[in-house]
């Protein structure tokens, strides 16, 4: 058991549902959802990025857009579909209980302590 | 002062310089690696590389700058490591470290290893497939060729179809070290340095030509890795050798396909066939001998399966050698082939089960019947003509379906015998012993009795059936019939021709009348019968040696010895004792002691 590994796993299994919840409001192209991601501290490295994206637009939640830029290579910008959307609806309840279910235990560890 | 490439990064122009190009290009290797074609990825590394030329223009303040090893190194290190690219899909598993280490050793190649080469590089090759030493493997194929020469047809085989490790990833594949951007390096790193020593030896070996022989030995081997240097004479005939057995190897490939093809051709036709002739009424023999009741189609589907798959992989390994950049049928496809063809053979395992267990028993029913012929009558027997049968009077355990007189289909056998045995009582009488095999007793004696046999007596002339018959229904299940006749002594029995092969001409159960003794007029005697009109010829099945004298007649065979010497006169030697008859005095010698007896006077004497 390695702290490293829990940490990893950790934040592999919400990094899907914070590329959604970037997506939310406004399509981005990769370079903006990395940066999000990383201010964030959620990403590391950006390589892991491109297969979650591959699969999520491969799964149909996702669908992309080409645009020109005028610095480097023509651009992808992400954005929701319909199932995107429902499905990232779904995440969102799900982390607000995750959420609650966790800070409930670990505040009660708390309480104990004290 | 760094040799430059232009590079077109997802569609922008890079110049590069040479090592950062080399090592931009092995972590892109890398990356493709770590994907499957199912994951999508020629799209992933397309936005990877669109990622990447992104960075590098952020990087460059105007078009002439140039992206060096520092450039390269900043990316990667933004990108990540080809592992960090890896989606699992079981991230939750408690050890991920395991996954990876499985990976590799799964993704173990055979690769011949041409780097560390006697001939062809095989038995390296298999020693790092299998983890063992090299010696190993080389002593092996010693011991083949010396054993049975096998050895060399193996190895010639293995050469032609094992690849050649040549890029730095396959001779990772083949060491079975996992595939990623640290090893790639080190592995070209180990492979700069064995290439600039060999280029120093050749440089050595150019200036210091006098001395070249016993270096260019040494030299050889390092040859090969650069491919700018000169083949060497065995490269030169290994290639007119791999030539030709690369055609030798076609060829078998066309052998292979051949068969392969045919078979299956032959087998589909069958198929079809085999489901007409369940189509066209009368015809379906195979539902008949199919006792167990297994459909006929079923059965031979999986006939087919069993017999199939094997030929379609004969056939596909054919193809495989002829085409060599055949794609692969698919793990999927060959395993479930496998499976199919494991089940099919199961499958044909319960119904052969079913089938024998079908002829565990085997039951007799008997019946019999009174015949009004007394002692000195004489009884005709015969078969009744028939055009069932091609050759209605030769006794066969053959069977066919036709349709009887009364309209009703029903298969048709000779699968029956005639003996003759005399019986004190004094009318005749037959016995008709129908069997037949089923899975327990009831079923075979229901089958038996399901035998339908007839004949009709009228006028001491006895009409036999030279078959018979059993519904359709009742299946062909070994029914049999044997007919006995029991005659009382005294009797005079004549079987007509026909009936020859339907006898049984050996003499076993008390069985009195051989298939010989047709068109004869035959006595029956307590346990024979007494032929008249018969020439010396009833014992010739027999290996009797028989001697005849003209007068008196004299008979040896396994009976005894027997002499005449006139109507009356007759010495007997046999298993009874020893008679002596003459016109008026006999003497008989048995068990029972010396007994001689006159016509005129009766004088006894015993010991």
């Amino acid at each position: 058991m390695k702290i490293e590994n829990t940490k990893a796993q950790m934040r592999k299994g919400v990094l899907e549902f914070c590329i959604l919840s970037v997506l939310k409001d406004d399509d981005a192209y990769v370079a903006e959802i990395l940066d999000t991601l990383k201010d964030a501290k959620l990403l590391v490295v950006e390589g892991t990025i491109y297969p979650l994206l591959t699969r999520l637009k491969n799964a149909g939640l996702l669908n992309y857009r080409w645009e020109e830029s005028t610095s480097g290579p023509p651009r992808k910008y992400y954005g929701l579909t319909e199932t995107g959307k429902l499905f990232l609806n779904e995440l969102n309840t799900t982390w607000s209980e995750l959420q609650n279910a966790v800070n409930i235990v670990t505040n009660q560890k708390a309480n104990k302590n004290e | 002062m760094n040799k430059t490439v232009n590079i077109n990064l997802a569609g922008i122009f890079f110049h590069i310089d040479e090592d950062a190009y080399l090592k931009l290009q092995r972590y892109l290797e890398a990356i493709k690696r770590s994907f499957t074609d199912s994951q999508g990825r020629a799209e992933i590394i397309a936005d990877i590389e669109a990622r990447i030329a992104e960075l590098f223009s952020e990087r460059l303040q105007n078009e002439r700058q140039v992206i060096g090893n520092k450039e390269v190194d900043e990316v990667i290190s933004i990108m990540g490591q080809p592992e960090d690219y890896l989606v699992d899909d079981e991230i939750f598993e408690d050890e991920p470290q395991s996954a990876p280490a499985n990976k590799s050793r799964a993704s173990k190649k055979l690769y011949r290893d041409t780097d560390n080469s006697y001939i062809g590089g095989v038995s390296a090759g298999l020693a790092h497939y299998f983890g063992i030493d090299v010696i190993w493997i080389r002593l092996t194929w010693i011991l083949l060729v010396l054993g049975a020469g096998t050895g060399i047809l193996l190895y010639i085989l293995l050469w032609i179809l094992v690849p050649e490790a040549k890029t730095t990833a396959e001779k990772l594949m083949m060491t079975g070290e996992p595939v990623n951007i640290s090893n790639i390096e080190k592995k070209i790193k180990d492979g700069f340095d064995s290439v600039s020593e060999t280029v120093s030896g050749v440089a050595k070996n150019v200036s210091d030509s006098v001395s070249g022989a016993a270096k260019k030995v040494d030299v050889k081997k390092q040859g090969n890795k650069i491919k700018s240097s000169s083949r060497t004479f065995f490269d030169t005939v290994a290639d007119v050798i791999m030539f030709f057995f690369k055609i030798i190897a076609k060829f078998i490939g066309l052998i292979l396909i051949l068969i392969g093809a045919s078979t299956l051709i032959a087998l589909i036709v069958g198929w079809f066939s085999l489901g007409a002739i369940d189509v066209i009424p009368g015809t379906d023999l195979v539902g008949i001998v199919n006792a167990g009741g297994t459909p006929v189609w079923l059965a031979s589907l999986l006939a087919f399966l069993a017999v199939g798959i094997p030929f379609f992989f004969l056939f596909y390994l054919g193809l495989r050698i002829l085409i060599t950049n055949l794609k692969s049928i698919g793990k999927i496809a060959k395993l479930s082939l496998l499976g199919l063809w494991l089940f099919s053979i199961i499958g044909l395992t319960i119904i052969t089960i079913k089938e024998v267990s079908e002829h565990a028993y085997n039951e007799h029913y008997i019946e019999k019947m009174t015949l009004e012929t007394k002692a000195n009558d004489t009884l005709m027997v015969s078969f009744a003509d028939n055009d069932i049968f091609k050759n209605p009077f030769y006794r066969s355990n053959d069977f066919k379906v036709a349709t009887s007189e009364e309209g009703k289909k029903a298969i048709f056998s000779k699968d029956l015998r005639i003996q003759v045995k005399s019986t004190t009582d004094s009318l005749a009488f037959l016995r008709i012993e129908k069997s037949a095999d089923g899975r327990n007793y009831e079923k075979a004696l229901d089958r038996a009795k399901n035998i339908e046999y007839s004949y009709t007596f009228n006028n001491q002339e006895l009409v036999l059936d030279p078959y018979f018959t059993t519904p359709v229904s009742n299946k062909y299940c070994e029914q049999e019939v044997l007919i006995t006749l029991y005659l009382p002594v005294g009797s005079v029995v004549y079987f007509a021709k026909n009936t020859e092969s339907f006898l049984n001409y050996r003499t076993h159960s008390n069985n009195i009348v051989s298939s010989n003794q047709v068109s004869h007029y035959l006595t029956v005697d307590s346990d024979a019968v007494i032929c008249d009109t018969c020439e010396t010829e009833e014992d010739e099945e027999n290996d009797d040696i028989e001697i005849n004298i003209d007068m008196p007649q004299v008979k040896i065979n396994d009976k005894g010895i027997e002499i005449k010497t006139g109507d009356n006169q007759i010495l007997k030697i046999d298993e009874n004792g020893i008679n002596g008859n003459s016109e008026n005095v006999r003497v008989k010698i048995d068990s029972t002691g010396i007994n001689i007896t006159s016509d005129k006077e009766t004088e006894e004497n015993k010991d």
